[in-house]
């Protein structure tokens, strides 16, 4: 066995086993200089952009509840708007039937009906009296015949 | 050294100045603390990352440094934290149990293909592999680092009674490890 003469640590040597890869601490500045240059870099958009940043969450709900908005009201409004028409050729089916009613009247007693005299009635002497009889007092026509002279 | 730390410290606080003290402080550092975070993470890759972000926390925290301590402490408690996070995060990733990580951590010492060591060193990086993440680490600082208990004990934040106490519970662990393995 080749530890069998092992007893102390001091029978081992104190030499460093491990390696680095060639010419690996003549680059380890360079290379720490990039990446603290890039992070100081990078950093600042971040900060001018926070307010952007802020916002996205907001910004995705809003784009959410529109997406939301676009898939149920169009399909509402589009079932809304095929029972307007449904309606409105209804309309129209009356609107036709009244246009038929007229155009089957004949065009002399259409304008018969403008021209025809309005009925006129007489009212005499004893309407007048009997009507300021039953809704006048005495006082009243007293007071009107007052007036008039 | 103390002094050249404090040139350092000023001009890490002179803003027209600090970009290029920082990277003195990279090239000053890299090494020694790309070893202390490999000898944690085990892996190449694994250790670049956290080395990368070692170094991001200490210029991101370079306003809240106090001379209390000195620039080596202060990095080295950094990369110690990032290593020790990042073990938490990838043993949880792979759904790693307490009992598996040394398990977990050997698989990639056998796959890493930047280990060179031999038999002897490889048995021993999987006795130490065993120990819990704390204890690995003390036993690394001690042992290769060979740094002083009051250095590990201010980096740790610990005590040095503590540090040294832990540094023989491991290298106990260790010792058996490969008597059981004769």
């Amino acid at each position: 066995m080749e530890n069998s003469g092992f007893t102390e640590l001091s029978d081992i040597k104190k030499e460093n086993p491990f390696r680095v890869p060639g010419h690996y601490f003549d680059d380890f500045t360079a290379r720490l200089q990039y990446r603290i240059e890039s992070e100081s870099t990078s950093a600042a958009p971040q900060e001018k952009n926070s307010v952007i940043r802020l916002l996205k969450p907001i910004l995705g709900i809003a784009a959410s509840f529109a997406l939301v908005f676009l898939l149920v009201y169009w399909p509402v409004k589009f079932i809304n708007n095929s029972s307007l028409v449904d309606n409105n050729s209804e309309g129209t089916t009356s609107q036709h039937e009244l246009i038929n009613y007229v155009e089957g009247v004949d065009e002399n007693s259409f304008y018969a009906l403008f021209s025809e005299p309005t009925v006129k009635t007489e009212i005499t002497e004893d309407d007048v009296v009997s009507y300021m009889n039953n809704n006048l007092s005495d006082y009243e026509i007293y007071s009107g015949y007052e007036n008039n002279n | 050294m103390e002094s050249e730390d404090h040139n350092l410290i000023e001009q890490l606080r002179t803003t027209e100045k600090r970009d290029q003290a920082f990277y003195t402080l990279v090239n000053q550092y890299k090494e020694r603390l790309y070893w202390h975070i490999r000898k944690i993470v085990i892996s190449h890759e694994d250790t670049d990352d956290v080395l990368q972000n070692t170094f991001i926390k200490a210029w991101k925290g370079l306003e809240n440094f106090r001379e209390e301590s000195s620039l080596f402490t202060w990095l080295f408690r950094i990369a110690t934290n990032e290593s020790l996070t990042f073990m938490t995060s990838a043993k949880k990733r792979n759904f790693v149990a307490l009992n598996e990580a040394g398990n977990f951590l050997e698989k990639k010492l056998l796959t890493d293909p930047y280990f060179e060591g031999d038999q002897l060193q490889l048995k021993l990086q999987q006795a130490i592999l065993q120990l819990p993440d704390k204890q690995r680490i003390v036993f690394n600082m001690r042992y290769f680092d060979e740094l002083k208990y009051e250095d590990m004990a201010e980096i740790l934040d610990t005590s040095v009674g503590a540090l040294k106490a832990s540094y023989h519970h491991a290298a106990k662990k260790i010792e058996d490890f490969f008597k059981n393995q004769v």
